[in-house]
């Protein structure tokens, strides 16, 4: 039975429901889902424990079919919990039997608890039932005939329904000349047979498939084959998380050092559950970032001559520096000895002098710097200008103020010296079990206030030895990160431009505790940035755009859906006058069920014309990539803000932020080049001599910077450029031929390529590639 | 936006259906059209009718139709899962076209097929080296499966 046929549920009713309030019963309702595509919802009973629906709902179910039920408090479904009552999960062929022309079985189950663990109790009666009138090949067909053509052939269309009659005539005549695709495949097979057990196919929004292995609960595109036995398959995976593990060890910052140069270990014994081999001792005290950093981890003083008078140094329990001010009584971890003090120029040309500290923070977006002769200047990342005045001053005029240049080094350096990413005294204690990463995480780090969060991290996998030199906390983030942005729990998926890039899954509302993970998630990507730790995953351009809340344009859609910006891209470039029949709406497909959503008041009434299309495509594209996950975003920022304030992420343009949540690894460039493609040029070309020959010069920062100009990710294939993707499959870097010499190189993420115009020096090529890495800001570039 | 478009197309071909092909909904489902070929005259395809399903997508006009045919035949372009290769259904989509337009070049397609951006190589390399042969198996499918 390998047809999905129409099944009944008869949700009858609940009894003995927990009572969670002291002096008030729920108002419990029943949500039926099958398979996780098709739900339906029960009427409210109204202030009791046994409440009674018997209401009857019809779904397409095969003998694998998962059928869930939940029951909630409608009082409290806004709330955290949503006033869960208690589950069942039922597979369909294990009450009744589909291959069977029909039957019946009324079941009765205890309701179970969600993943929450919230107290649940009480029983829940179903009815399963399948009629399938005998021939059930015969029967969805005919099924829909009774019921008359619909509207639109209905108005004496005599054409169209000619043909559809033909159409059914010949499927019912001649089925043995239907190929394979015509068969109604179940989701555990394919054209090529059945998948291994424990394994299913799914299809995702863009209509890729990719196959769920339930054994491990892990996704992949490789379709699985069942000449590989499942101890190969786990082989095969370990060797692909080990590859991944060691890129992630290596990812560095500039100025912070690589993560863990002495770690001597390959991951074998952690993953064994063994011993966890930890030997970088507080490299981060060790690194070799500027004094203001220094200042603010406890660096060495000595050198430093002595404190100003009534000021004591104190060392902490864990043998931190502390300074206190006998004047004042108040206690620091600055070293008053690297103070740091801003001179303004007044009017009358008297030189002020005040302490950093009493002034406040910067504004958004600001940094300040010092020129080589130790004068303070401001940097504005926001207008990329600088300045002499302190932005919390009034202003006098500039002059010889140093040229804007964004350094990334540098915003770290002066990130990490911010009071609010300061660790706090104290320890923050995780402990979590290996293979419960995501639930054992959420329980801890939820629980815990943000304050505790900024304590020193010290990560503990049950039942390994082991204390959290950093070490452990790296493995922590590394497999957390494969766990929860793992699109088996539908938070994120894969977006369609490649596939490794994430995004937030429009539909994730299907879990209905997503805002709590969305919330959850955003606080471990605070808590890798705040303690330095980096995740092993790489967001679309538009979200990290999003958190540093600029404005969504059109060119980010190409790292969103490249077909959908192809076409958008064309109505810009086209009239569209009597071409297209657009109103100002989007249609949503919610698990099978078009939504129709307006983009302004009465969308649905106003009509796209070549005068309003660019509000139009404006629209459609925040609505894209914004709108539809505005909420679950913004539980992610919330938790996200939580550790990392947003006015000190400012500072970063949207590359950075990859490149701090994620880390730099550092890139080969041989194999880069190895695994490049020439159109219009040869590889033995000056000009592609060139290029290679200015990548090399260039630091990983730049060369990750390139990567993100030209691919949309800073990210590399785990076994190197062979593997790169674009949005239509494989596809190797490529270096075109194409605009003139005094134009910048431009790119195109969809297929991996740059344009380089035909430089006529080195110089010249050097020049205008840096210019268009370090200008255009913004992933998708035409 | 595509529920909209989507009767207009219907209500279009009801208007004014192109020659020699024709296309519906599959019941009640405005997504999920079928649509029928008749084997173009100068071609060995000639007396065939055939059968293509389409798909549409939620996004339609902004991504193309997955369109199959559901009629076995012999055509470089054209695999043994009825898919084909062509460009406008690809890349080369834009939201101005039409299922109509689309049908039409897919006839076009029957006529002259593109051996040089094969989908079956092996039956590119008969068409390129052995047209005779090509045509009488063509024809011979055709026969066979969509008479």
């Amino acid at each position: 039975m390998s047809r999905a046929v129409p099944i009944n549920v008869k949700v009858v009713a609940s009894e003995s429901l927990y009572k969670r309030d002291v002096f008030r019963q729920p108002d419990p309702f029943a949500v039926i889902t099958v398979d996780g595509s098709q739900t339906k919802t029960t009427k409210t009973a109204k202030k009791t424990l046994n409440p009674y629906w018997n209401e009857t709902f019809t779904f397409q179910a095969l003998e694998d079919s998962i059928l869930v039920i939940q029951v909630f408090d409608q009082k409290k479904f806004k709330k955290k919990d949503q006033g869960f009552l208690g589950v069942v999960n039922v597979r369909i062929g294990d009450v009744i039997d589909l291959s069977l022309p029909n039957s019946e079985e009324t079941i009765t189950r205890d309701l179970k608890k969600s993943n929450e663990n919230l107290a649940v109790s009480g029983k829940i009666i179903v009815v399963i039932s399948h009629n399938s009138n005998g021939n059930s090949t015969a029967s969805s067909g005919s099924r829909t005939a009774p019921s008359g053509p619909p509207n639109s052939l209905s108005n004496g269309n005599s054409a169209t329904s000619a043909s559809t009659n033909t159409n059914s005539g010949l499927m019912a005549t001649t089925p043995a000349h239907a190929p394979q695709n015509n068969r109604q495949l179940s989701s555990f097979e394919d054209q090529y047979g059945r998948l291994p057990p424990g394994w299913e196919r799914r299809t995702d929004n863009f209509g890729r498939t990719y196959y769920v292995d339930h054994n491990s609960r892990t996704t992949t595109w490789q379709r699985p084959t069942l000449e590989q036995s499942e101890y190969e398959r786990g082989q095969e995976r370990q060797n692909t998380t080990e590859a991944e593990r060691r890129q992630h060890r290596g990812r560095t910052l500039p100025g912070e050092g690589p993560q863990s140069p002495m770690l001597t270990h390959s991951g074998n014994s952690s993953t064994n559950g063994g011993i966890t081999v930890n030997s970088t001792a507080g490299n981060a005290s060790l690194s070799p970032a500027a004094a203001v950093s220094m200042a603010a981890t406890g660096g060495t003083t000595s050198g430093l001559g002595e404190l100003p008078s009534g000021w004591e140094q104190r060392f902490t329990n864990e043998g931190r520096p502390y300074f206190v001010d006998h004047n004042t009584r108040t206690t620091t971890w600055v070293d008053p000895r690297r103070q740091q003090y801003i001179r303004t120029f007044g009017p009358n040309t008297t030189i002020q002098q005040q302490p950093v500290s009493q002034l406040g923070p910067l504004p958004s977006g600001w940094e300040m710097r010092l020129t080589n002769t130790a004068r303070v200047y401001f940097v504005d990342h926001n207008t990329k200008t600088t300045t002499w005045d302190d932005p919390r001053l009034p202003s006098s005029l500039d002059q010889n103020v140093p040229q804007y240049k964004r350094d990334f080094r540098r915003k770290v350096i002066y990130f990490r010296s911010q009071p609010a990413l300061r660790i706090l005294p104290g320890q923050c204690h995780i402990k979590v079990r290996r293979d419960h990463i995501f639930e054992d995480s959420y329980q801890e780090i939820m629980r815990q206030t943000p304050e505790d969060l900024k304590k020193r991290l010290m990560i503990k996998f049950d039942g390994e030895e082991g204390l959290d030199y950093g070490g452990v906390s790296r493995e922590f983030f590394f497999l957390l990160s494969h766990d929860m942005f793992n699109p088996f729990y539908c938070l994120f998926e894969y977006s369609s431009h490649d596939n490794y890039t994430l995004q937030i899954n429009p539909h994730s509302g299907i879990n209905p505790e997503h805002l709590n993970y969305f919330k959850f998630i955003g606080r471990v990507v605070g808590l890798g940035v705040f303690h330095r730790r980096f995740l092993d995953a790489f967001f679309i351009g538009a979200l990290y755009k999003m958190m540093l809340r600029k404005k969504v344009i059109l060119q980010d859609m190409e790292g969103v859906d490249a077909e959908f910006y192809r076409s958008l891209k064309w109505i810009c470039d086209n009239d569209i006058t009597d071409v297209l029949d657009l109103t100002f709406t989007a249609e949503d497909d919610r698990f099978g069920e078009i939504v129709e959503v307006d983009l302004k008041p009465d969308g649905r009434d106003i009509e796209v014309t070549e005068e309003n299309k660019h509000e139009y495509v404006e629209l459609i594209s925040d609505w894209k990539i914004v709108k539809r996950v505005e909420e679950q975003f913004k539980a992610f920022m919330d938790g996200f803000n939580e550790l990392i304030p947003q006015e000190l992420v400012n500072v970063f343009d949207e590359r950075e932020l990859e490149l701090l949540i994620g880390g730099l690894a550092e890139i080969d460039v041989e194999d880069w080049k190895k695994h490049t493609d020439y159109r219009g040029y040869q590889e033995s070309d000056q000009v592609i001599q060139w290029f290679w020959q200015c990548i090399k010069e260039w630091d990983s920062e730049q060369k990750a910077r390139l990567l993100q100009f030209t691919t949309g990710t800073s990210r590399i294939p785990v076994n190197g450029f062979k593997d790169l993707q674009g949005s239509d499959g494989p596809r190797r870097f490529t270096i075109e031929k194409a605009g003139e010499p005094n134009q910048l190189p431009k790119s195109h993420t969809c297929f991996n390529r740059v344009d380089l115009p035909p430089y006529s020096n080195y110089e010249s090529l050097k020049q205008k590639l840096t210019l268009a890495v370090e200008e255009t800001v913004g992933f998708g570039q035409e | 936006m595509s529920t909209k478009r989507i009767r207009k197309e219907l209500a279009d071909l009801g208007r004014d259906p192109p020659t020699s092909c024709s296309a519906g909904p599959v019941g009640d489902d405005l997504y999920h059209w079928q649509a029928s070929i008749m084997g173009p005259p100068d071609s060995p395809y000639a007396g065939g009718v055939f059968f293509l399903s389409i798909h549409f997508p939620t996004d339609y006009p902004f991504k193309p139709p997955k369109i199959a045919f559901t009629t076995k035949i012999y055509h470089p372009n054209i695999n043994g899962n009825g898919n084909i290769c062509l460009d406008i259904l690809k890349d080369q989509w834009s939201p101005a076209l039409t299922i109509s337009k689309v049908l039409l070049s897919i006839c076009s397609l029957l006529t002259d097929a593109n051996p040089d951006d094969p989908l079956v190589p092996e039956i590119a390399h008969i068409y390129k080296q052995d047209r005779a042969k090509y045509e009488a198996t063509a024809r011979e499918w055709t026969k066979k499966y969509a008479v």
